[in-house]
């Protein structure tokens, strides 16, 4: 169990250090908000599904998950508010330059 | 698997300083937003690995859960200002 | 848009406030009778003050449908995930962002807004307006939006409410 907690608690921290270095390189902001979404999406839960194998079952673990559970329906709004005030006043998406 | 929560919470801390700087440089005022939407995803985490950590989890996950449901509340309050004011 | 709100039913009202109550105790995580009957009280306040049922929940007999629907979702994350953090960590950054405009044969409220939260769900596909059945998304490069194009999402929940009445 604790093995299994750690292989997953590891694979969530390298998406979230993927989606940090995304979040520095990708050049405007509708890509660098799909960065945010991948560690929203896969980090968030790689990461608290490892800490909840750790604490093992119980109402801790329980609440962990809803947790999770609110972050999956929480983050897809804020993501897609912030996208369509961008998109509504006027900026212009980034496109590689044909040379 | 002490020292392993600690090394976490650096590599956490460290994350956090990155999505920092993009609030700090962000070009647009979006980006700035999009930042605090990533600085609180890591915030949730942080705190829950900090709880496993102090062995307290049943307070810092309701922390938490209050920290997610408020970030919902400020980032749509933003984000619909920011729609109808236009970009600055 | 008009927001017409269907009436609820008092065995609706009752499963409302059970939910409410059950997140009341595991957020208080105590049993004694004060708290209980006070979480008890407040559960079925708050279930009666929001009586009208909003059309862009869906109905309660489709949530078995949708919830065996989240793990084929899961798969086609995991699936972009892994494309995406290969683009990310490629040296010369072979992105193509674009913007592309769907126009979805859904029609229900609900069904519009199960299938935009799965396409922002989905790492490198953001929608980023939705205007009755149109949407317009943000797609990060060229296999990314062809996944939407072809629409496997959408087939995927229109099964889910093939038996619906449309309402949109």
């Amino acid at each position: 169990m604790e093995i299994l907690s750690i292989i997953f608690i590891v694979a969530g921290l390298f998406f979230l250090i993927v989606a940090a270095i995304g979040v520095i390189r990708l050049p405007d902001v509708f890509s660098r908000s799909h960065a945010v979404s991948l560690t929203d999406s896969l980090g968030a839960f790689l990461m608290l599904v490892g800490i909840a194998l750790h604490g093992g079952l119980g109402t801790n673990m329980l609440k962990i998950l809803v947790v999770l559970a609110l972050l999956y329906i929480i983050n897809p709004v804020i993501t897609h508010a912030t996208v369509r005030a961008a998109l509504r006043s006027g900026l212009k998406p980034w496109k590689k330059e044909t040379s | 698997m002490k020292i392993f929560l600690l090394y976490i919470l650096v590599l956490l801390a460290i994350l956090l300083g990155v999505y920092l700087y993009r609030v700090l440089q962000g070009p647009t005022i979006f980006d700035r937003v999009l930042g605090l939407n990533g600085i609180s995803t890591k915030a949730i985490i942080l705190l829950i690995v900090m709880g496993i950590y102090f062995e307290r989890v049943d307070m810092f996950v309701d922390i938490s859960t209050g920290y997610a449901l408020l970030n919902l509340v400020g980032a749509l309050a933003v984000a619909k200002y920011l729609e109808r004011k236009g970009v600055p | 848009m008009a927001i017409r709100s269907r009436p609820i039913s008092p065995k609706f009202l009752f499963l409302k406030a059970m939910v409410l109550f059950m997140f009341w105790v595991l957020l208080s995580a105590s049993f004694e009778w004060i708290h209980l009957s006070l979480g008890l009280v407040f559960s079925f306040a708050v279930a009666w003050g929001n009586a009208g049922h909003s059309s862009f929940v869906p109905k309660f007999r489709l949530w078995s449908r949708i919830l065996l629907y989240f793990p084929w979702l899961f798969y086609k994350i995991v699936q972009s995930s892994l494309h995406l953090s290969k683009l990310i960590l490629h040296p010369a950054l072979p992105i193509a962002p674009q913007l592309i405009s769907v126009e979805s044969k859904l029609n229900h409220h609900a069904a519009i807004v199960l299938l935009g939260n799965s396409i922002t769900l989905t790492p490198g596909t953001v929608t980023a307006e939705v205007d009755r059945n149109k949407l317009i998304v943000h797609a990060l490069d060229q296999p990314l939006s062809e996944g939407i194009k072809n629409k496997q999402i959408e087939s995927k929940i229109a099964e889910i409410f093939k038996d619906q009445e449309p309402d949109l």
